[in-house]
């Protein structure tokens, strides 16, 4: 009886010790484990454009949070399908379906997989070569280089002659530096700057860093919780918890603290401030959607019968934005016999006519 | 005198490559391109592949030229060489078009090129370069304004008084009697009413650099139909209204700078392509 009790106690420590030895291996000695054991777990086919169904095996909680966000409905979109003429406009192609998004090079358009958008292979997986470098090319040689070739004359660069297909070797690129079994990884710090979110919002990131804010856009759409990275049973308990950036891109939720609406009267006239005060782009922002805040202002009589009903509409294509840290005034005239105004606020994204209240002012006049 | 003969010949024959792209037709009909084509344009294509075919042809085609002009015989040849086959590309790009391209001169005309002689290089030049010519003017307008433009009926506004959806001509009518709102009544004298009228007329103006942003991703064009010469305008419209004995000569001045930044600026680039795509919406509705 207590040979086979030290035999089961020898068992249960040799369990924890291998358990313990694969964590460690996993989260921080990945190197010590054999490469041909590697490539026995290795699945090729994830770097050969999976869908986001196959990353979802593992990736469940990430899977389930970018299925929510507005980046997964950017090919499916009813509006984006009504206002690029059936996906027909050439300028949107680029970043509704981008085909790999490194940081600072707008993306070219993919043809494969359309219908998951902004999904898990243009972001995660490509090769070491340099932005820029198209997918299963390098870049074409410089003139110099091309012997007695035409188009160094200034001809056409399609007569460049063929170039050894190659961007690199291809792994799944990400914030952290860590050992994934299936497929390679290699860490990548752009994913921890705004640079590679303005890859397509290009006017948004320019907005930003006129404003000098340390804030980036993975800080505020992104913003981190402990997790773990897989959700794979058993295999995924050995990766260690670590901050895990919110696929589901946050948007859209403007709190009391960010935007401040005052109403006074002055000169015969409603004045109302609308002070962004803490988000570092404009509000609201676009490149090409067409997102919009409305500001109202509905007089009344002592009845409550409305009078007049002004109007303001801030947004980004009309070039009225609210800029960060600064307020705007507008000004709604009085009108005899009011007693009452309400003024509100409404804010309406660029994929929808609904409308949501941001601000509500009630005043007696 | 022996190089100015040849510099002379060279610009003739270049000239000569240009010509075809130039159309004499009288009578000009813009038929609607074939099916075929979607292929080689965004969306089922992520690049502009005709285009760039185009100018595959262009380019070798061109290189001859510039290649016997520097003597460049070796790079001549092999340009010459490269027009044939990227016109045989071509054609087989559009089969619907295949009647357009006539393999035979452009055969001839790489062979041309290896005997070195600048007229009879120049000789058979004429004949290909003809096919060119005949599908640009039968097809070249119908390309553009199918690929290149996209179509302003399927543009849809809000519009910013009533805040209903519009298709974008009528949104246009509708400016266009917000417009009429402001001139008619300001030229019988009705200035209160005018003044009213230009409040949803400006909020109505101002709403086009909205739809600038429907096709195009740079601000720089809004500046340049929606920008501060229309807002300096509206100011000064709103200045006359404002006083006590409004000046009829600038509130009409700056009338007509709105007319010319915005109206005549926008129609003069988009609108003749807008009257092509009309005319075959019509054509396709009056199909169904």
């Amino acid at each position: 009886m207590k040979r086979i009790r030290i035999l089961l106690l020898i068992s249960a420590l040799s369990a924890l010790l291998v358990v313990a030895g694969v964590y460690f291996a996993v989260n921080y000695g990945s190197r010590w484990i054999p490469e041909p054991l590697v490539q026995l777990a290795r699945e090729p086919d994830l770097l050969e454009n999976a869908e986001s169904k196959k990353c979802s095996e593992c990736h469940k909680l990430i899977f389930e949070a970018w299925k929510k966000s507005r980046h997964s409905r950017a090919w499916v979109s009813e509006t984006y399908i009504k206002n690029s003429e059936d996906r027909s406009k050439e300028k949107c192609l680029a970043c509704h379906i981008p085909e790999m998004v490194r940081a600072g090079v707008k993306p070219d358009p993919r043809l494969w997989n359309r219908d998951e958008g902004i999904y898990c292979v243009p972001c995660h997986v490509f090769g070491d070569a340099p932005p820029g470098t198209p997918p299963g090319a390098t870049p074409p040689p410089a003139c110099a280089e091309v012997e007695n070739s035409p188009p160094c004359k200034g001809g056409r660069g399609d007569s460049l002659p063929v170039v050894t297909p190659a961007s690199g070797t291809l792994a799944m690129n990400g914030p952290y530096d860590l050992f994934s079994p299936p497929h390679p990884t290699r860490q990548n710090p752009d994913y921890r700057k705004s640079k590679f979110c303005g890859s397509c919002h290009q006017k948004t990131l320019k907005e930003w860093e006129g404003t000098g804010s340390e804030k980036t856009c993975q800080s505020c759409h992104m913003p981190p919780a402990e997790a773990r990275l897989t959700q794979k049973f058993i295999l995924g308990l050995f990766h260690a918890k670590k901050p895990v950036g919110d696929h589901g891109f946050r948007h859209g939720e403007i709190g009391d603290a960010d935007l401040a609406m005052e109403a006074r009267i002055a000169g015969g006239a409603i004045a109302v401030a609308l002070t962004n005060q803490t988000i570092p782009h404009l509000v609201p922002t676009a490149d090409n959607g067409d997102p919009r805040l409305f500001l109202y202002a509905v007089l009344r009589d002592a009845a409550g019968v409305e009078l007049e009903k002004y109007k303001e509409i801030i947004a980004p294509q009309l070039e009225t934005a609210l800029p960060y840290r600064k307020t705007a005034e507008y000004k709604f005239p009085l009108v005899p016999s009011a007693k009452r105004a309400e003024i509100f606020l409404q804010y309406q994204p660029a994929w929808s006519k609904e409308r949501s209240d941001v601000r509500r002012i009630q005043m007696d006049l | 005198m022996k190089g100015h003969y040849k510099l002379a010949l060279t610009a003739l024959l270049i000239l000569l490559a240009v010509l075809p792209v130039q159309s004499f037709a009288k009578d000009m009909v813009a038929k609607e391109p074939p099916k075929s084509l979607d292929k080689l344009y965004p969306p089922v294509n992520k690049e502009q592949k005709w285009v760039q075919q185009m100018h595959k042809i262009s380019g070798h085609f061109g290189g001859v030229f510039v290649d016997m002009g520097e003597q460049d015989w070796e790079n001549a040849e092999k340009h010459a060489a490269r027009f044939v086959e990227s016109y045989k590309e071509a054609a087989d790009m559009v089969p619907e078009w295949k009647d357009y391209f006539d393999h035979e001169s452009a055969r001839k005309f790489a062979e041309e090129v290896k005997t070195r002689d600048a007229a009879r290089i120049g000789k058979a030049a004429g004949p290909v370069g003809k096919t060119c010519g005949k599908c640009h003017d039968d097809q070249y307008l119908s390309v553009w304004t199918r690929y290149h433009w996209p179509s302003a009926d399927k543009i849809a506004i809000t519009d910013p008084v009533d805040e209903k959806e519009l298709k974008y001509g009528k949104y246009m009518s509708l400016l266009s009697g917000a417009f009429k709102g402001v001139t008619v009544n300001f030229g019988e004298g009705q200035y209160d009413r005018a003044k009213k009228a230009l409040g949803g007329f400006k909020k109505r103006f101002m709403e086009l650099k909205s739809v600038c942003s429907k096709c195009h991703t740079g601000d720089a064009v809004k500046q340049f139909y929606v920008g501060e010469a229309s807002a300096q305008a509206f100011d000064g419209m709103e200045a006359e209204l404002n006083s006590p004995k409004p000046n009829p000569g600038n509130f009409w001045k700056h009338v007509g700078t709105l007319g010319y930044e915005g109206c005549k600026k926008c129609h003069l680039t988009h609108r003749a392509y807008a009257i092509v795509q009309e005319i075959w919406e019509e054509k396709e509705e009056a199909r169904k």
